[in-house]
């Protein structure tokens, strides 16, 4: 009787093992979503090449899985506010797309869930899913929040010195600055004459102010937004040689800097106005392209110079996660989706159409950088970024407004560096003081 | 009983509009009040609390918010009065008799600026007064002005569109107001005297006035809630310089997620509005 029982419980293991192992050979896209077939998920797509670049691979993922993909485009400055609305209404979405500085809030305010929920079940993981493929620091920067990963990268970018070589060559310059001050001591004043700029650093007041151009002068200049008790680091020597440094390369820049989005400096840099600017990775085809470019020929990549404290490079993009709000079988089909759209086996044709894949393997292939000049920049500024470049948690939407006014009105020369820092400090530390962050409510994390 | 209305019919005939608006007019209204006497964000709506009137405190105690007060009305106060003048030019030069077919063309064409959508006007400014590509500029010689990005032009940008936009709205209320003067009052003042500004003043004038005064209402409203054109064009930029009142709550509420404050900027700019409109009506349906 008990060898019986042995045995039994012997060839139950077995078929148990067996059937597991067999389970994850057998693992396949089509059969994973063959419960969810119907299922419609809502995501947010940006008007991005990334975005058009996995819109143009839909039809395979909607063909093998039955799973239809609505996708909602807006631009990003109405990104947030429309999610936000329809989370706080219980809306449509399950997949949140979730710039680095939302997630914080996103995930205090249970909108998103941990990818845990869905790797932890074996009909639907990926056995490729190889979570550590994806670069750590963009991760953790863009998907994870409090030691939690939320969301899986997407169409991620680092800033990058893109600059025209042929401009440069007729200056007598053989290659880009490798620091800010030589930009703006050396580069400039050579190349600012004749109605072209040595550069331009996009400033107008919206995230691009925050991001593009006060955050990206702080940070190598050795400053930071806070210290480590969260009190405003502004007034430090630091963040105020950042911040005058902006000011005196602004005598190299075009009349009306902050007026200028992105849109404004990669028109002029592809015009051949400015010889270099400071942009994300996402804007490399555009420059690239003799149809939207007259300098297509001369445009060459290199990492943003270092500052006295490094490169620490401005480290932008997107995270997708999928939504507490949908209902069991909406997120299983959401997690499908972001699994699909982020894989490794996908994000070759992801980068070929347009797309910035943050998977280690797919720039693997030295040769990828003949084709795609922006890649080894790419692969070094995603060694040496700050997580924390602009903070992420739930009080940036009231931050970032309170950077984007003094900020510029720093850059209009309305107010000092001294004046305008000290300015945001105090408003920046009543809007966290009133988050609970001094008392002891919240955790310091950003 | 007859010639009386019953009960039943008035309520059936105003009913359904008293319905509508209390749906979208006084519900939401009620609403923006509740929201104003509470902390109320939209990414913290676990921390939901009432909290009395510290939001109108700290509204009324911002500077930042009686800047962009101070903005706007510098905006009604330029733009207004070229409004009033270019419109009752426009009124006057139409109202002489003969060029029907070029008045009627005319009076068509002042509808377009109006027809244009707030946000398409914006968009336009963009392009038209780009510093390198814009016409403005070419029209100008070639000039190299900054317009969007320099404070003092970017606000001179603002009033010249909303003039462009609105004085044919003032010439044709004033239009419609000239048309009201009897044709034998107004022939009988010009045979005694050649003066146009006596027959203006005291002929033309009380016509005019309640025209005026719903012009002085209603851009005044307007101005205090101009949004969309301003939005698509500067943002509020350049630093401050353009951020008007409302622009101001929409970047609170709907940028910073505070409802419970931009609820109560709201509340106090409808108390601004309504207190200007009394004045408005008692100060000029007196003259009348």
């Amino acid at each position: 009787m008990r060898l019986g029982k042995l045995l039994c419980s012997a060839a139950l293991a077995s078929v148990m093992v067996t059937g597991a192992t067999a389970v994850s050979y057998a693992w396949s896209l089509a059969e994973a979503a063959k419960p969810y077939a119907g299922t419609t998920v809502d995501v947010v797509f940006l008007l991005r090449p990334g975005y058009d670049a996995i819109e143009a691979m839909l039809p395979a993922f909607e063909a093998e899985t039955g799973i239809k993909v609505n996708v909602i485009k807006h631009p990003y400055e109405n990104a947030l506010g429309e999610q936000v609305r329809d989370f706080v209404a219980g809306g449509d979405l399950d997949v949140a797309l979730i710039d680095l500085v939302w997630i914080g809030n996103f995930a205090e305010n249970d909108w998103i869930l941990p990818i845990d929920k869905f790797t932890s079940n074996p009909d639907l993981v990926d056995p490729e899913l190889d979570i550590d493929d994806f670069f750590p620091l963009v991760l953790n920067a863009f998907g994870g929040w409090n030691g939690t990963t939320y969301g899986l990268p997407v169409d991620n970018y680092s800033g990058l010195l893109f600059y025209n070589s042929c401009m440069l060559k007729d200056a007598g310059f053989d290659g880009p600055p490798e620091t800010w001050t030589e930009l703006k001591d050396v580069y400039g004043p050579a190349l600012t004459k004749d109605g072209k700029y040595a550069f331009a650093l996009q400033s107008k007041r919206n995230e691009t102010q925050s991001a593009d151009s006060f955050a990206r002068v702080i940070w190598p200049f050795g400053g930071s937004f806070l210290d480590e008790n969260f009190k405003s680091n502004l007034n430090s020597p630091e963040s105020q040689a950042g911040l005058q440094f902006r000011q005196d390369l602004m005598k190299y820049m075009p009349d009306g800097i902050v007026a200028y989005d992105h849109s404004e400096v990669v028109n002029a840099f592809a015009q051949g106005d400015v010889a270099m600017i400071t942009e994300w990775s996402a804007f490399y085809s555009g420059v690239m392209s003799p149809e939207t470019s007259k300098v297509a020929d001369c445009v060459e990549i290199a990492p943003e110079p270092k500052g006295p404290a490094g490169r620490k490079p401005a480290l932008g993009g997107f995270s997708m996660s999928v939504a507490a709000q949908a209902d069991e079988n909406e997120q299983a089909a959401a997690w499908l989706f972001i699994q699909w759209a982020t894989s490794k086996a996908n994000s070759g044709e992801y980068l070929e159409r347009g797309g910035v894949p943050a998977r280690q393997s797919a720039y693997a292939d030295p040769a990828l950088a003949e084709t795609y000049k922006f890649v080894p920049a790419l692969v070094e500024s995603w060694q040496d970024g700050v997580p924390e470049f602009r903070p992420r948690f739930a009080e940036w939407p009231e931050v970032t407004e309170i950077v984007q006014e003094w900020g510029t009105k720093i850059m209009l020369g309305e107010v000092t560096t001294e004046e305008g820092a000290t300015e945001i400090g105090t408003r920046m530390e009543a809007v966290l003081d009133a988050a609970g962050y001094y008392s002891g409510d919240k955790p310091l994390a950003q | 009983m007859r010639g009386q209305v019953s009960r039943r019919t008035i309520f059936a005939f105003i009913g359904p509009a008293v319905f509508g608006l209390a749906i979208v007019g006084i519900a939401p209204l009620l609403y923006a009040a509740w929201t104003s006497l509470h902390f109320f964000n939209l990414t913290k709506l676990k921390r939901v609390e009432f909290i009395g009137l510290e939001n109108y405190w700290t509204v009324l105690t911002d500077e930042v918010f009686w800047q962009a007060m101070g903005r706007t009305f510098f905006l009604l106060g330029t733009a207004l009065p070229l409004q009033l003048v270019l419109g009752l030019g426009i009124a006057l030069v139409l109202h002489k008799p003969g060029l029907t077919i070029l008045k009627t063309l005319a009076r068509l064409g002042l509808v377009l600026p109006m027809a244009t959508t707030y946000a398409v006007v914006g968009l336009l400014g963009q392009v038209m007064f780009n510093q390198k590509f814009g016409v403005v500029n070419q029209l100008l010689g070639g000039a190299n002005i900054n317009w969007i990005g320099d404070p003092t032009n970017a606000f001179a940008m603002i009033i010249f569109w909303d003039v462009w936009q609105w004085t044919p709205f003032v010439a044709l209320v004033l239009l419609a107001g000239l048309t009201m003067v009897p044709g034998e009052v107004e022939e009988a003042a010009r045979l005694e005297t050649k003066s146009w500004w006596k027959v203006l003043r005291y002929v033309q004038l009380p016509f005019l006035l309640p025209g005026l005064v719903a012009v002085l209402i209603l851009r005044t409203a307007d101005t205090l809630k101009l949004f969309d054109m301003v939005f698509t064009l500067t943002r509020g930029g350049p630093g401050a310089a353009t951020e008007f009142i409302s622009l101001m709550i929409q970047r609170v509420g709907f940028r910073g997620f505070d409802q419970g404050l931009a609820s109560a900027q709201a509340i106090i700019l409808l108390i601004i509005t309504i207190f200007l409109a009394q004045i408005y009506i008692r100060v000029f349906y007196k003259e009348v």
